[in-house]
């Protein structure tokens, strides 16, 4: 399953998720879809994220924690801890 | 959850709500940052920002040099079921570790039931050489031969991993004091079986374990950790830091935990340290969800409940 989270992104960017993931909250979307159709979405929401705008995904993967997530836009950051991935709220 | 009830400060996890230790990630390592508690979440700050860490889904906390850790921190923690191990750069542990996952001593009284007699134990020590010796009979070693097998085993194992990566090997050397002494493989054999020691010592706790009785090894406060260790070093730890040592891009400790920290998925190492420490003491299907019955002993009937009061028996 993935699951993606937009925050202030155009409304256009929005509906044309809803296409393959179904919108369960503002913003949030869920859905199964393909690791290929995934990246494709992954690389249409960087596009068209516009200024200030944030998204979070998370997917499954076959390591420990049995996630991976990308995040573009914001200030916290995902940190490798040699396999393991956590993040990371910068100091003010 | 009732409306208005606040104070999830301080508000103790139950057993039940935590995650069983085999499907836990194996650890997290982590140095020069300060460990505590903020707002119920054991984090780790360092100049750059806060990290929270997923206290209660991971097994062992390994904290390396430059760390410190706040009392609140422990107390987590400890509710969490994690295991923490204060590591040096090399092999140099020092342990803490929280009170069982599991309440029930089913396991313990096991293990020190067959520690305790000198045939069961024998049993116990042949059975762990014989999981190491899948293909051969070795019901019949005496524990001498079985030390010798294991010795030949061990540099076989170093002889041809070394001439398969292509390493200059000249025998198991380390220094307890000096960490960073030694070659690259010494060195990454003893980060690789630090990290072993670590997972395997959380199987054993999270099963209300002892790690000091030891079937094979004896005399040491982790003597069932060294036990239950070797079962995998052959196949986890030791082809790790040579092919750490070969194949070193950058720090070589880290590049041997992440290589650890994939096999140890891979082989799911956690479930079936578990499933083999159940196997040797005897109780493969002992249940691990069972709730923890608290019991007083009686000679003739075996147990009587406890809670009771049995001044009219006498």
């Amino acid at each position: 399953m993935t699951v993606l989270v937009l925050t202030a992104v155009p409304v256009g960017l929005r509906g044309h998720i809803t296409r393959w993931l179904l919108e369960i909250a503002p913003g949030v979307f869920v859905g199964t879809v393909t690791a290929r159709v995934r990246d494709l979405m992954w690389q249409r929401v960087n596009e068209h994220l516009g200024e200030g705008g944030r998204a979070v995904m998370v997917y499954p993967a076959r390591n420990e924690q049995g996630l991976a997530f990308k995040v573009v836009g914001g200030t916290w950051e995902p940190v490798d801890f040699e396999g393991l991935t956590l993040i990371r709220k910068p100091s003010r | 959850m009732t409306e208005g009830r606040v104070p999830l400060s301080g508000e103790r996890v139950g057993i039940g709500e935590l995650q069983p230790v085999s499907r836990r990630s194996s650890f997290v390592y982590l140095e020069h940052c300060v460990v505590h508690r903020d707002a119920n979440a054991v984090v780790s700050v360092t100049e750059s920002g806060t990290t929270y860490l997923p206290a209660a889904a991971v097994g062992t906390l390994l904290l390396g040099p430059g760390t410190r850790i706040t009392h609140q921190a422990m107390l987590l923690l400890g509710e969490s079921g994690v295991v923490v191990c204060w590591v040096g750069e090399g092999d140099t542990r020092l342990y803490a570790w929280a009170p069982s996952l599991f309440q029930s001593t089913r396991f313990l009284e096991a293990q020190a039931r067959l520690v305790s007699n000198r045939q069961d134990r024998l049993r116990v020590a042949r059975q762990m050489y014989q999981m190491r010796f899948p293909g051969e009979d070795v019901s019949k070693a005496t524990m001498q031969r079985l030390r010798g097998m294991e010795g030949a085993r061990i540099r076989r194992t170093y002889r041809h991993l070394a001439s398969a990566f292509g390493i200059d090997w000249h025998g198991r050397h380390y220094d307890p004091n000096n960490s960073s002494a030694g070659d690259d493989v010494n060195r990454a054999l003893s980060i690789a079986n630090s990290v072993l020691y670590g997972v395997v010592h959380t199987a054993i706790v999270a099963l209300g374990c002892s790690p000091g009785l030891g079937f094979v090894h004896t005399g040491h406060s982790l003597s069932f950790v060294y036990d239950v260790a070797d079962l995998y070093k052959v196949e986890l730890a030791i082809p790790v830091a040579f092919e750490a040592a070969a194949q070193r891009t950058g720090s070589l400790s880290s590049q041997v935990r992440r290589t650890m920290r994939e096999r140890i998925h891979e082989a799911h190492l956690l479930e079936r340290a578990v499933d083999d420490i159940r196997l040797l003491l005897g109780t493969p299907d002992a249940d691990l969800g069972g709730e923890p019955g608290l019991v007083l002993f009686d000679d003739r009937i075996g147990e009587v409940p406890a809670g009771t009061d049995y001044s009219s028996d006498v």
